[in-house]
């Protein structure tokens, strides 16, 4: 199949309409989400809604289900926030610096044997409006704020969505999986795992109460 | 209903006054209206290339935020210690340091204080005198201590000073009751003193990229604890053979019996040094021993299983090599740790050891 002509998405709401249209196939051209992610230029006012901060970790903030082929969300990392190792759970993972800087490190898969420290493969620094790629095949990854002055926002993209992945501990190589959480949805905070309505069912809801 | 909205909206825009991102050399307050510099709640001015604040920025005196971060500037003017509703300090990324806030800046009525990307290399002790203070960051600096006159910020809840030249950390800061998130990663910092624990309500604790080699076992009872992160420490795995144990003095078994046999004794049976001495007694943690130790003790790393995940070295002091356990001598097994170091899963739910 051609690939489609490039057409650069002016808007977050453009790039996730052209991302819907890229993942009703289910063959995926890694470059081809690259590059139109990367082609985005980040406007604050767009995502702003998303980027909810939280004082003590990192926030995941869910933007759009994709259809249940992808799941599209904003990371919002506070001064000196940091993610553990963790892997992508057979899902394909892209992520696009929004605002400010983050340092990815990447590691191999430790060793079954090995109860040593995983050693780092190599270190980053992604600039604003990149975009970085990595599955499972490539390795793990650890995603970090290291600025002591200046948040940083990202957005992400992963395929198939998942809710669980594997975090490592560098010292030893041990793993354990961890259920993910979303701090908002759709802009709206989500505390306590409470499910709200996505927009289609609230949609609904105000038609049966108009009549 | 529309009107009122507009109305509200226009308030708002009237409070905030934004002169941020316009290549400023100097911010001229004369420019701005009487009415506007009295209703102006914040005053944005972040991003310029201002050298100086002018001591006129006194004249928005209902002024409750200001950002001068991202400017130039190498000191803070006489005339903010006049905004008395001041509750907001934002000067990140500037040139200050401790010799650039006004004799008065203890004054303000501060809530919220960022110094983050200076060049201060001590706290300044007007800083140490906001006794309104929430928040303070004051990351990526120079600072090589913090000074034990902290202990005077009781509204602290926030403390960021990642990025540092940190050594030390004074057992003052656990005296800072609301203290909920402690920043010290990428410092310099070799140990964490056991009175840390008494910060209870302490949730967030970043102490990644430090020169730690162990924790004390105080530490378990940080009851509110979720995070902690401990990465890029040189954290011992190795069980310590070598117990360093000096044998106790004459002095500290007779305090030893006289603690452990429960012997009653009163001021007036001997000087008052000895009572004192008695008093400082230890209890060995070792839970199969009644035992007690005074300056005599055994320094022994245990690994203590955290939430079944982790395995992380805290110092014990025991009261004679007789009261480590034996089967805390290989810390890479899989054996269970002793029940009582165990940390239960749903007490530290995101440990970032890794």
């Amino acid at each position: 199949m051609e690939q489609t002509e490039v057409v650069k998405p002016e808007t977050l709401d453009e790039l996730t309409a052209i991302l819907h249209k890229i993942f009703e196939s289910d063959n995926i051209n890694v470059e081809e989400v690259q590059n139109i992610m990367e082609s985005y230029e980040s406007k604050p006012h767009e995502w702003m809604k998303y980027a909810k901060f939280d004082q003590y970790r990192y926030t995941r903030n869910l933007v759009d289900e994709g259809n249940g082929k992808f799941n599209l969300m904003i990371l919002c990392w506070g001064e000196g926030h940091g993610s553990s190792i963790h892997d992508h759970t057979d899902s394909h993972c892209f992520l696009k610096l929004l605002q400010g800087q983050l340092k990815e490190t990447l590691f191999d898969w430790p060793d079954r044997k090995s109860h040593g420290d995983m050693v780092q493969k190599s270190q980053r620094i992604l600039q604003e409006n990149k975009v970085a790629y990595i599955n499972d095949s490539i390795g793990l990854h650890r995603v970090e704020n290291v600025s002591h002055t200046e948040c940083a926002v990202s957005l992400h993209l992963y395929s198939p969505p998942f809710e669980t992945c594997q975090t490592f501990d560098q010292r030893t190589g041990h793993k354990n999986t961890v259920k993910m959480t979303f701090w908002s949805k759709y802009g709206e905070r989500t505390p306590y795992n409470i499910c709200i309505l996505d927009r289609k069912h609230k949609a609904k809801e105000v038609k049966l109460l108009g009549e | 209903m529309e009107s009122q909205e507009g109305a509200a909206a226009a308030a708002t825009r009237d409070c905030v006054l934004d002169f941020s991102r316009l290549s400023l050399n100097t911010f001229n307050v004369n420019n701005v209206s009487e009415d506007r510099r009295r209703d102006t709640r914040q005053l944005f001015l972040n991003y310029n290339r201002l050298y100086a604040l002018p001591s006129s920025v006194s004249l928005f005196y209902n002024l409750e935020l200001l950002d001068i971060s991202n400017n130039g500037l190498t000191t803070i003017c006489e005339g903010i210690t006049r905004l008395a509703k001041l509750k907001t300090l934002l000067a990140k990324n500037n040139r200050l340091d401790e010799f650039s806030l006004p004799k008065e800046f203890g004054s303000l009525q501060l809530e919220v204080l960022n110094f983050s990307g200076n060049r201060f290399q001590e706290i300044p002790l007007q800083c140490t005198k906001l006794l309104r203070l929430q928040s303070l960051s004051i990351g990526g600096n120079r600072l090589k201590s913090i000074p034990a006159e902290i202990e005077y910020l009781t509204s602290l809840e926030m403390l960021y000073l990642g990025g540092n030249l940190i050594s030390d950390i004074p057992p003052e800061l656990a005296h800072l009751p609301y203290l909920t998130y402690l920043v010290l990663c990428d410092n310099r910092i070799q140990s964490v003193p056991p009175q840390l624990a008494r910060l209870h309500s302490l949730r967030s604790l970043s102490l990644h990229n430090n020169l730690l080699t162990y924790l004390p076992r105080e530490i378990l009872s940080l009851v509110h604890l979720q995070e902690l992160s401990l990465r890029g420490n040189p954290l011992v795995v190795r069980f310590v053979k070598e117990m360093i144990y000096d044998p106790p003095s004459l002095l500290e078994l007779a305090g030893r019996t006289i603690k452990s046999r429960n012997i009653p004794y009163f001021p007036y049976d001997m000087p008052s040094n000895l009572v004192l001495y008695l008093d400082l007694a230890s209890k060995c943690p070792n839970p199969k021993c009644a035992g007690v130790y005074f300056d005599s003790c055994v320094r022994q790393i245990k690994f203590v299983d955290f939430c079944g995940k982790y395995r992380l070295p805290l110092m014990h002091y025991l009261c004679s090599p007789e009261c480590t356990s034996p089967c805390s001598s290989n810390p890479q097994s899989d054996a269970e740790s002793e029940e009582e170091n165990s940390v239960p899963a749903d007490r530290l739910q995101r440990v970032l050891l890794g």
